[in-house]
């Protein structure tokens, strides 16, 4: 009786450790979409944050950006000439020089175009 | 006097013409790796937010973000950023070359195999790359692709022990790139 009662301890420590490992080694991707955005600026804003520092505190945050639609392609959007967004479905219901704002995962900034890239963007008005 | 300002203009929409450098361009490039064992998960990462550039005379340049490479498992994209690339240090990824004997009008839909030579920036290491691409020409743009493989130590990248038998040795590096013309006269 005893013995067994030991194995069935055993067992359950172990489905225990298996199921909070699983869940640490699988878990979930971030959801850029529901994260709220940790800064709100413009185009041009968003820019000079990267002028001034290469890694300021919002890279790999989630941020929101605003400003007129200067470029326009299938997966993305350019913003002010400035803020470059990819989206991972395509791009609807916008035109240039649309007033946008948008909120996305920012990636770092990139000088061979002189622009900050944003991914996993959601239109947000 | 008319007539000296014509052939004033001819001569300097002729002088433009021949020094209008060709720029073909793009900041959705794909570049992706894979480092996978077999029958342990794989380690794919694709970043598909890649700038290139492209002048007619073989001039190449590659930027890559580092926070833009996407794994499959969250738990691999959050190690690859933190420990093994230190993206916050070194957030960006460069190569910079040339194709050699390069010539736009060599391009057609049929593709060429030149060799591209240059310099690849990586975790702060710079390490000289020699290797294939294929172009084609299709309509208006140039689509280059390229294969070839890459060592983490050759960047000083060390994978801790834990995970060494499960990450390959050897890194498969594919790109491609969809350069679109833009002309250097209206890029400024």
């Amino acid at each position: 009786m005893n013995k067994r009662r030991k194995l069935l301890y055993i067992v359950i420590v172990i489905i225990i450790v298996s199921y909070f490992s699983y869940n640490y080694i699988y878990q979930d991707h971030r959801d850029i979409k529901t994260e709220t955005a940790k800064v709100e600026v413009t185009g041009a804003e968003l820019l000079e944050m990267f002028k001034e520092n290469e890694s300021p505190g919002v890279l790999n945050s989630t941020v929101q950006v605003f400003g007129i639609i200067s470029e326009l392609d299938s997966h993305s959007i350019t913003i002010d000439g400035s803020v470059h967004c990819s989206f991972d479905e395509e791009v609807q219901g916008v035109n240039l020089n649309d007033l946008i704002k948008i909120k996305g995962r920012c990636i770092g900034y990139d000088y061979l175009f002189d622009i900050v890239k944003i991914d996993q963007s959601t239109i947000i008005k | 006097m008319r007539n000296r300002v014509i052939v004033f203009l001819y001569f300097f929409s002729v002088f433009i013409s021949v020094n209008a450098q060709n720029k073909f361009t793009t900041k959705s490039g794909e570049l992706n790796f894979e480092a996978s064992v077999p029958s342990f998960v794989e380690v794919i990462a694709k970043n598909k937010n890649v700038s290139a550039i492209l002048l007619d005379n073989g001039d190449f340049a590659i930027l890559a973000l580092v926070n833009g490479f996407r794994f499959k498992v969250a738990l691999m994209e959050e190690h690859f950023n933190e420990n093994y690339v230190e993206s916050v240090k070194y957030p960006k990824t460069t190569f910079s070359g040339k194709i050699l004997d390069f010539n736009v009008s060599d391009l057609s839909e049929k593709e060429i195999t030149y060799t591209i030579s240059g310099v690849i920036t990586l975790h702060g290491v710079d390490r000289s790359l020699e290797v294939p691409v294929s172009i084609i020409q299709k309509n208006n743009s140039i689509v280059l692709t390229s294969n070839f493989v890459l060592k983490p130590e050759y960047f000083n990248i060390k994978i801790p022990k834990i995970v060494n038998n499960k990450i390959a040795e050897e890194i498969n590096v594919s790109v491609s790139f969809n350069l679109t013309k833009l002309n250097s006269l209206d890029y400024e």
